[in-house]
This record gives C-alpha cells, structure tokens and sequence, in this order.
C-alpha cells in the first residue's frame, strides 16, 4: 500500500528523497502551504489557532518542525497510530475542524503526512538537497477570447541538481480576481483584465501575468503616432490588448488639467481663453513651461512633499514648520535635483532651525522609524512586516531589517529648549533641538538582544557600497545603479499627475505587485537618471506624450481599462485644490488659524496637531472632511481622496460652502453688477467654474433659473453651486 | 477594474473571508456606553467590604435583584436591575495611560506603547462600530450603521479608536458633536444653515444634474456615480421624515426625558434607544468629553484627588447619582419595548481604580483589574464572571483582556471575531485577537 502510494507520490511531483522517506521541509512543509494550513488567518496567525501554531507561509521550517514535535497536545502527532493523529483527523474533517475540510484521505496531502508521521517524524537530513531555485512555465501570456486557459509548469530545482515538476503542490495567488485558478496550477479566465498570479513553493515565488482580452475580431489599431517613449511603451502594450487609446483633449481640457495638475489652481477665464486663441503650433509644450515657472507651482509640489516629510506642528513645532516647508518648497522653486533633495534629508543634522532638513530626523525618533519611513519614501519598500517576520510577500528578512535600521542609530536630539503647553506629551516638542551623530548606538535585534551590524538593503543588481555613516547611506540611496530610487521618484510623480502609479500602491514595489508596464517605468526611470533627477523635465517629458492628454472618455476598446492609461483616470481632486478652487471662483479668501495673511490651502506650511479643544474654522473643516492628512506617516496613501457622504452634506448642508456662496464681498454681486447680459454673466461663471462655454441646453436652464428668481442674487448663487458641486468641478478628468 | 476602489489584494482578501464561516448573531444593535476617565471597580460592582480600611471604600454595599451580586448603595435603582446584567470583574490589561487604555477600549487592540497622548494615526485599528459598518452594515441604508456622540473624547490629544482609521472614511461614525440636552439639539447634516431650504436645494440639485449631464462623466467613471449616488442619498436622508424622527427627541414625553435625567449623558441614552428602534446598528455614547473627576457638574471618572479635590464627594454628588439615574432607565425602557434582547448594552471605561486609597483619599489608575457591565443582546442575566481577589487587584478566576471583549461584542452581532480587515500596508489583520467568552453569553 504504501509502496503503491509512494510511486504515484513520485509521479506527482513529491521530493520524497528516499522511496521510503517523506522530506519534513520539502513535503510535509509543502502540505502545509498547498492547504492553507499557515496562512495569516488560520495556523500561521501570530497567536496560532486551537493549540496549533505554524510560521506564516511556513517561512520557518525548523521552528516549525519543533513546534510539532514538542506540541502540548499528545494527539497531534501518534507515530504508532499515525491515521489517529489530530493532524490527520481534522484538516479531513474525522474531527471538528474550525478551518473546515482542507484535504481529503488520499495519496495527495494525506499520504505525505500520514508517512511522515507513521515513520517517527523524521528530521531532514543536514545534507538533504535544498530548494534553489523555481521557475514557472510561461511567466507572461495573453489569453484572447475563447481561448481562455493556460496551463502554468512550475518546475523546483534542488542543490543536487534535480529538478521536479511542483505545479501541483505550488501555492497560486491571483492579483485580481479575474482568474480561476485549479490546484494544478490550470488557470482559466472568467473575465477580461489582467492579473499577476504570485506562485509559491516553499520560501520561493515567481510573478505570473495573465492577460485576458476579448477577442474583438474587428478590432483595428488606430496607429495613432507616439510623441515619445511614453507612448511607445503604453500603445505597445494597448495594441497586445487590442484597446485603442481615447481622443486627445481638447486645448480648454488641456489647460484646466495641466494648470490644476501643476499648481492645485484653475486657469482664469482671460488665461483660458487667450490660449485656445493662441496659434502657436507648441503652445501646448510652451504652456507647460511657463506654469512650471509659477510660484503656485512650488506651492503645489511643496504640499506634496510636506506631507510625505511629516510636516506637522506637534512633532516639528510652528517654526520648524515653517522653515521645513521652506526650505522644501524652495527645493521646488530652485529645481533641486530629487537626488540632492533625498541626500540633504538623509544627511541633514544640526539645528532644526538653521539647517531645515534636519527636521527629517526630528520628526522620526527611533531607529526603525527611520528605516521604514526611508526605505517607504524613496525605495518604495514596506518594511514593517519584516519587523516581525520575514515579508510574506517579499524578500526582506528579519536580519536585512534590523541590519538596515541599524545605519539610522546613534543619531539623537539635543533639545535645546522645549516649551510644550503640555508636558506629559512625549511627542510633543516647542522649541530648538540639535540632531546628533555618532552617539550610543542603542538598537537591539529582539531576537538575540544583540546590536545587529549595519548593512544597507540587499538590492539586486547594485554595486556594493562603501562606507556606514550617513552620507555613505545617502550616496548608496540615489545611486544611478540603484534600480528602485529613479523609478520610485518616477512613479511617485507620474501617480501625482495621473492619479494611479504604474506600480500601484505608489510605495509598495515587490515582485507580486510589478508595474503594470515595466517598459514604461524603465523608459522613465532611464529618463529621469539621464536628466540627472531634474523633476520639471521629467513632468515636462510626461505631459508631451499623447498619453498624458488622453480624454477620460473611453472609446469601444478600453472601457475596462483602469491601469494602462488608455484614457485618463477620474478622480476627486485634493482637498487643498478643491477648496482653492472654490475660493477662486468666488473671488473670496480662506481663513486659518494663526494665519493673518492672505494664503491658500496649497500654500499652508503644515497641519496642526489633532486637538480636542480647538474650534477649527470652516475652510479646516472642508480640508479636514476632505481627506487633508494629519502627516503622522511617510505614506502617499494617508491622503484620502474617496469620496464619503461628508464630504457631500458638507457640500450641501455644510456652512462652509454656504457661507462663501452668501457672502455679500464675494464675486457673485461683481457678476450681477458687471455682465450687460444675463446670457454674458452665465457664459462668464462658466468660463471661470469649468473653463467652457456654457452648452445650449445648460445656457437655456440657467437662464431660465435667472429669470424666474424674484432674487437674482440667489439664483446665482444657486447656479454657482451646481458648478462647484459638478463633477466636472470635482474630479479630476 | 476595481470595484469600488478596492485594490485588487483587498477584493481576494475580502472574498476569501466572506466564505469564513457565519456567526449566529445573538445581538441586533448595540449601545456602547464609554466611562471615559476610569470608574472605580472596587466602588460599583466589585466593592470589599472586608478589606482593611485603607482599600475598604467609604460607601456601604446593598444586596441587588440578583442573589449572587451586591453593588455600592448609592446605586439602588440599578440594584433593581441586576438580574438582568452580566458583570465581568476580571477584565485586565497593561496600559496605565488614559489615551492608550480608552483605545485599547474602544477597537479591541493593544497600542504598541503605553503612550500618555498617543497619536491618532491610519496604522492604529478602527473603532468596533467602524469595523461592524464595514462587515456587517445596517440593511437600511436610510440611517447610518455607525453613529456616536457627543463629543470626541481626547485626554491632550484626541483618543484614537473612534473613527475608521484605516477601514476609509466612508465607515466613519456619523458623528453628532451636539448635546443632547439643549433644546435645540439637532443634527448638523441634517440641519440646513441659515438660507436653504429643501426646495432650494432641490432645485440646485435639478441644476447640478444638467451640468453632469454634459461631462458623460456619469455613464463611464465608477467614481463619478459613486459620488452622485452621495448626493442621492444626502438629499433623501434630509427629505426623510425617518432620518428626522429618529433624532427628534421632541417625540418623547417629558415624563420619560425626566427619568433618563436632563443630562448630556441621560438624553444621549435616550437618544440611543430612539437609534435602536430607527435601525442605527451601534451608537457610541460618550459619557464625557474629558477624563474630568476633579468636578461635581462635569468630566469623566479621573478621581485622583488632584488639586486638593476628593474623590469621594465628586462620585456621590455627580457619578452615581447620574449612573442610576440614566443606565437603569435605559435597560427598563429597552426592555418593556422588547428590546433589550436584541441591544447588546455596554458599559465601560478604560481602566478601574486603584483598591488602595491614596493620599488624597482618592484613587488612582488600575488596569490590572476592573469590571465591566453587559446586558442584553445574548448576555446570561444575572451573572457574574470572573472574580478578583479580595482586595481587588488582580483576577483570581477566569481573567478577561479587552481582546475577549471584542471577540465577545463581535461574536454576539454575528461578526466572526477572526474576521480579517486590510491596513494601509495590505496586511491582513485580525478584528480580534481573543477569544469570546462563551460563558456570559446566554
């Protein structure tokens, strides 16, 4: 019987070493993972479940292998009785099983672990061949139509240079629900899309992506021409889909999404219209030059990056504030390459007054907040899961964490004055503080109470670096060899203007979760270290391509595209951009605490801290509602722009807009006072809310509005509030 | 192709995790009743009339409905109702600081450090009501799932654990932050300011459409329509006299806003009740703003005796009498309308006070040991769990971590506590760690 059992264990791909012999870390590790045993929200949760607790994704053979031998419970494991065994029993359901049934009796899971066990729980041998290397078998295809399956072939390749076929023991993990996948790793699509099937076996995985598209036996390329390699890269792709690109906007969609993209702002009425009437052959390209020279530029980059830096009052107090978002909004005005700009914050020590990139540190007050809040920003790495354990989904180990968080200690804070109005909040700090090098270093690696030796991430592909201070750290950072600094920045921005990374979430790069265009971010990423980090010319080089000035209507190819940038992705505008816009088309002024001068919401140097007692004015509750991020971690993901009820009463029944849309100084009397006709003044409050003429069934509605008011005032007012609250106002499109 | 933004990770995390197996729910609705400051066990429902005198408290005890428990005399009216209440008297944890026990209170999840002002951040977990929105809204989607008041809670800084931190905005409590008590109480969503009228905004509404007409915005951008249905349901909840009513404590007698008592907190109650029956599935009542204790007319449980007060006269005078008044009128009043077995009633604070008085003749923190009090919703009645020893500083019998409280509230609403949801960084986190105490529920 269990000859038979072994053959066809042979056959289905078991690494049984020895006929007779079940490998613990090769097979019985396998069952683990193929079952589900270890995932996060069964065995492998950090407290176990029942008495039975696995390492997650089974990252730990050998703890793993002693949890089960030395296991409270005498029935998990019976050698002399292996089918009696609770590990038999329940995952097949003999016994109440919470996980329900993960395998049945038979030779595929059960016979593996029925033989391990039956055979006195061996231990693998030191010399056992170990798993080095998986391959899967295509890594790329593109199913078309009916031709909707593929079969994966997932080959292990051992030390002793064996190779085995696994396809039915590795793990599969779609992206995107868009696949069935059979557990002998036979993948039919259910629907068009695209995912990337993440294959596991044991510690190792490989990336699968499947495409799936409709075969459209009448789609025709549209061919349209590629201003640059942007194009190149993202038609390239489209045309293997069989999408065509949407239409390309039109100059007056061209100059409101360039001017909001670049300065939070909208173009005035005069700006719009002078630009459609300009003949210019490159008054697009001319357009974009001279916006990148405005102040409100530096003002709308400088919010950006202020809330990625932690840019607020509590940890950095008013001052240092202001002089952070300073020196990074000059950073913008002056074009400082992003390189120097990450280097200045990874280096910058000294006075949090005089020298304001120091005030990276100071906001980041432990080694591994430091770590993780550098590998997040500019390797777009998550660290925190390694804290724990080793990255489930990625290849940091516990050792390459606290190794890297190591090279941020022995920095410390002389604080040279603290006047916090409350003295028992340790995160609090009013006033000067020296950021230190070279001191004690104090970091620990829990797991050996031990200081972990400095060594910066292992990245594939870099040159080793000299060197374990800070500016060795800075230099190793921006490196032109290091593959992850150019395109995380490159990302970042093209997120910025496109409202979507091409690796999405924006900063979170790792093998399950590529670009979904890899020849884009490398096109960019070589632009970008060619153009030595210079930001402007990389926004420039993004917003020639036809790419960028795709409509966000889609045509009858690519209305399921949401990732490939077929056509442009709709999405509401940041809260400061909103409520500057709002301010602008009423001529009115917001007001902040603290602030006596006229500032907008882009240009406000930080957040104040959360605080119970304040009473926030009405503009700091709109942001608030709005998703306006309280700059507490160093994630482009804090800002939230969803949409949310709120917002809406906000809109509606909310005082903020009410207010301004009532307020006797507002623009809304000038407008009445001004146009010689009711048509001109609606035709002007278009221009000046939507940047377009008024259409004939909106002119004929508005003005209808107009005339039947016994209060013009109001019905303005009213006409001015559906503008603002049109979607066209608020999302981005 | 994202369905309604989720990242894809989150759509096949969460698909996976609704085929997790279903959890009867025992509780339709719950009232979540928080003592911010921290109640004193060793003065309510876990009182030692034998200890030495320096732990013993000044006030006498009284025998209850319930055989089994006695409570401090100062609360006879909830003395009549013991035998509907589950008191637990071994709930335990470590945290010693009001902003890092009220959130380990209010999500289930013990912050990373004992932090006096712990900041307020998307990495900490959401609030239950949050977590149950998202999980398990209300089915009416007139009302909110998720509704609390009447003020924020913060001591420094703003407590975290009240809002949906990392779950979205959208799973937010409607947060009312109005007193009950005034006259002229009302929603501020729901309240149109000074100049608006119903018809006026349906007519700029009437307006707002032509333009989205336009755009095509609408027939092509889930993110266009999910906004427009916003509005769609803005404007409904403002048209509806259900949403109105629901709020209108005017529909009540006077006789009964008399017995809740004409207190923040006694019409906050009452206004619970009236959510219950309305189909709001969890209302977060906060008794107070602040830690307080140092006052006779306002303020949470923080009776350390500082600046030459004492605890003592502060709880007599303004704690007790108040608890009497408003908890007891609520469980009767949820009752004789059928209600109270589908409302799981919390009441709790932070942490408990320290058995040994201090040198102000007042008490200090102790989270090493403390009572909470159950009701309703599945709850056995008339029961008491655990047991401290006698002095009441430390469990001897089957101690309880916040962590089985959540997996206990979870468990009664039908959640299962082992439901995962998916932070900032794509981890999938447990809503619970614990274990629910199967023995409180009936």
């Amino acid at each position: 019987m269990v000859r038979l059992f072994t053959a066809l264990s042979v056959l289905l791909g078991l690494a049984c070493t020895r006929a007779d012999t079940v490998s613990f870390r090769h097979d019985v590790m396998a069952v683990f993972s193929k079952a589900g045993c270890n995932n996060g929200g069964c065995h492998g949760n950090a407290h176990g479940r029942g008495s039975l607790k696995l390492s997650l994704r089974g990252e730990s053979p050998d703890i793993d292998f002693k949890a089960l031998i030395h296991s409270n419970s005498s029935r998990l494991l019976i050698p002399d009785a292996a089918e009696e065994s609770l590990l038999l029993r329940k995952p097949t359901l003999q016994r109440r099983h919470e996980g329900g049934e993960r395998f049945k009796v038979g030779p595929l899971e059960y016979i593996p672990l029925q033989q391990w066990i039956a055979s006195g729980l061996p231990k693998d041998a030191p010399d056992a061949p170990k798993l080095i290397e998986l391959r899967a078998d295509p890594e790329e295809h593109v199913l078309i139509g009916s031709d909707n399956s593929v079969h994966l072939k997932v080959n292990a390749h051992f030390s002793d240079g064996s190779k085995r076929d696994v396809s039915r023991w590795a793990v599969y993990e779609p992206s995107d629900l868009i696949v069935d996948i059979r557990e002998d790793g036979y993948v039919t699509a259910t629907q068009p899309g695209e995912t990337t099937i993440t294959v596991r076996y044991l510690h190792l995985q490989r990336p699968v992506r499947i495409a799936y598209i409709r075969s459209r036996p009448n789609f025709a390329w549209a061919a349209p021409t590629p201003a640059n390699v942007i194009d190149e890269a993202v038609y390239a792709k489209l045309r293997r889909l069989r999408m065509n690109p949407s239409e390309r906007i039109n100059d007056t969609h061209f100059i409101r999404r360039v001017t909001r993209d670049l300065t939070g702002l909208l173009p005035t009425q005069e700006e719009a219209q002078s630009f459609l009437a300009d003949t210019h052959p490159r008054k697009r390209d001319l357009l974009v030059e001279s916006l990148l020279e405005r102040p409100a530029f530096a003002d709308f980059w400088a919010l950006k990056w202020s809330d990625l830096l932690r840019n607020e009052e509590k940890a950095l107090d008013k001052k240092g504030v202001k002089v952070f978002h300073s020196w990074i909004r000059s950073a913008f005005a002056e074009n400082k390459p992003l390189d120097q700009f990450a280097r200045e914050l990874v280096t910058g020590i000294g006075s949090s007054y005089e020298n304001p990139p120091s005030n990276y540190y100071r906001a980041l007050r432990n080694p591994t907040l430091r770590a993780e809040a550098t590998a997040q920003l500019f390797l777009g790495t998550r660290l925190q899961c390694a804290r724990c354990h080793r990255h489930p989904y990625e290849r940091w180990s516990q050792d390459d964490y606290y190794q890297f968080a190591a090279a941020f200690d022995g920095i410390g804070y002389k604080i040279i004055e603290n006047k916090r109005k409350d003295g028992l909040d340790k995160n609090s700090f009013n006033g000067e503080q020296l950021i230190q090098v070279g001191l004690e270093r104090k970091l620990k690696d829990p797991r050996s109470s031990k200081a972990p030796k400095i060594a910066f991430l292992p990245i594939p592909g870099m040159a080793k670096q000299e060197g374990e201070d800070l500016a060795a750290l800075g230099n190793w950072l921006t490196a032109k060899d290091n593959p992850l600094f150019a395109r995380v920045q490159v990302n970042r921005i093209w997120f910025q203007l496109f409202g979507k990374g091409i690796v999405d979430p924006v900063d979170d790069f790792r093998s399950p979760n590529p670009p979904i265009n890899p020849a884009l971010l490398d096109a960019l990423g070589e632009e970008f270290v060619r153009g030595e980090f210079d930001l402007r010319h990389l926004i420039r080089f993004i917003m020639r391509s036809e790419t960028y000035q795709a409509a966000a209507v889609p045509n009858n190819t690519n209305a399921n595209d949401s990732r490939n940038c077929s056509h442009a992705f709709v999405q509401r505008h940041d809260a400061e951009t909103l409520l500057d816009s709002i301010h602008q088309v009423l001529g009115t002024e917001a007001e902040f605490t603290g602030i006596d001068h006229p500032l907008r919401a882009s240009q406000l140097p930080g957040v104040e801290s959360v605080h119970r007692n304040r009473k926030p004015k009405k503009d700091e509750h709109f942001l608030k509602v709005f998703g306006r991020p309280v700059r507490q971690l160093n994630s482009d993901l804090e800002r939230s722009n969803a949409t949310s009820l709120a917002q809406v009463f906000e809109m509606t029944s909310g005082r903020t807009l009410q207010t301004l849309l009532a307020d006797s100084e507002n623009r809304l009397g000038k407008f009445l006072d001004d146009n010689d006709s009711d048509k001109e003044l609606i035709e002007n409050l278009y221009w000046t809310a939507l940047t377009r003429a008024p259409r004939a069934i909106e002119q004929e509605t508005m003005l209808a509005h107009l005339v039947a008011a016994t209060d013009r005032r109001r019905a303005l007012e009213d006409i001015s509030w559906a503008l603002i609250n049109s979607k066209e106002f608020m999302l981005r499109n | 192709m994202g369905l309604l933004g989720m990242t894809m990770p989150k759509i096949l995390q969460a698909r996976a995790w609704e085929e997790s197996r279903k959890v009867a729910p025992k509780a339709k609705n719950v009232i979540f009743l928080f003592q911010f400051g921290g109640p004193s066990h060793v003065d309510m429902f876990d009182m030692k009339p034998d200890a030495p005198s320096e732990y013993r408290s000044p006030h006498g005890q009284r025998r209850t409905s319930c055989p089994d428990i006695e409570i401090n005399e100062r609360l006879p009216e909830l003395a009549r109702l013991m035998d509907e209440v589950t008191v637990i008297r071994s709930v335990h944890h470590k945290m010693k600081n009001h902003n890092s026990a009220a959130y380990y209170a209010l999500s289930g999840h013990a912050p990373a450090t004992d932090d006096q002002r712990l900041r307020d951040t998307i990495d900490l977990y959401p609030a239950y009501g949050s977590v149950v929105d998202h999980l398990a809204p209300s089915r009416d989607t007139a009302l909110p799932t998720f509704v609390s008041y009447p003020h924020h809670i913060g001591d420094g800084s703003r407590t975290p654990g009240q809002f949906a931190s990392f779950l979205g905005k959208r799973h937010d409590p409607l947060f009312i932050p109005r007193d009950p008590n005034k006259e002229d109480f009302k929603i501020p969503e729901l309240s149109l300011p000074e100049g608006l009228t119903l018809d006026r905004l349906q007519s700029r509404r009437g307006l707002q459409q032509i333009i989205d007409q336009q755009a095509h915005l609408l027939d092509h951008a889930a993110e266009a329509q999910g906004l427009d249905d916003y509005y769609t349901k803005a404007l409904s909840m403002l048209h509806s006299p259900k949403v109105r009513k629901a709020f209108d404590l005017s529909q009540e007698s006077s006789a009964l806003r008399d017995r809740y008592g004409r207190t923040t907190y006694g019409q906050g109650c009452l206004l619970a009740r009236r959510l219950v029956e309305h189909g709001v599935k969890f209302s977060t009542v906060y008794f107070s703003r602040s830690i307080g204790g140092r006052s006779k007319t306002d303020g949470g449980w923080d009776t350390h005796g500082f600046d030459n007060t004492r605890m003592f006269p502060i709880i007599e005078d303004y704690h007790l009498p108040i608890t009497d008044q408003t908890l007891p009128t609520l469980l009767t009043d949820l009752k004789m309308r059928g209600l109270l077995d589908e409302t799981l009633v919390i009441w709790m604070g932070e942490f408990g006070r320290t058995p040994k008085i201090n040198k102000n003749a007042s008490r200090d923190h102790w989270p090493q040991c403390y009572s909470v009090l159950l009701a309703g919703g599945g709850v056995k009645r008339g029961y008491i769990y655990g047991a401290s020893d006698k002095l009441g500083e430390h469990p001897t019998e089957d101690p309880v971590t916040p962590e089985d409280l959540a997996a206990t509230i979870y468990q009664l609403i039908g959640i299962d506590p082992n439901a995962m949801i998916i932070d900032t960084q794509d981890r999938p986190l447990p809503i619970s760690s614990g274990k629910p105490i199967w023995d409180v529920i009936a």
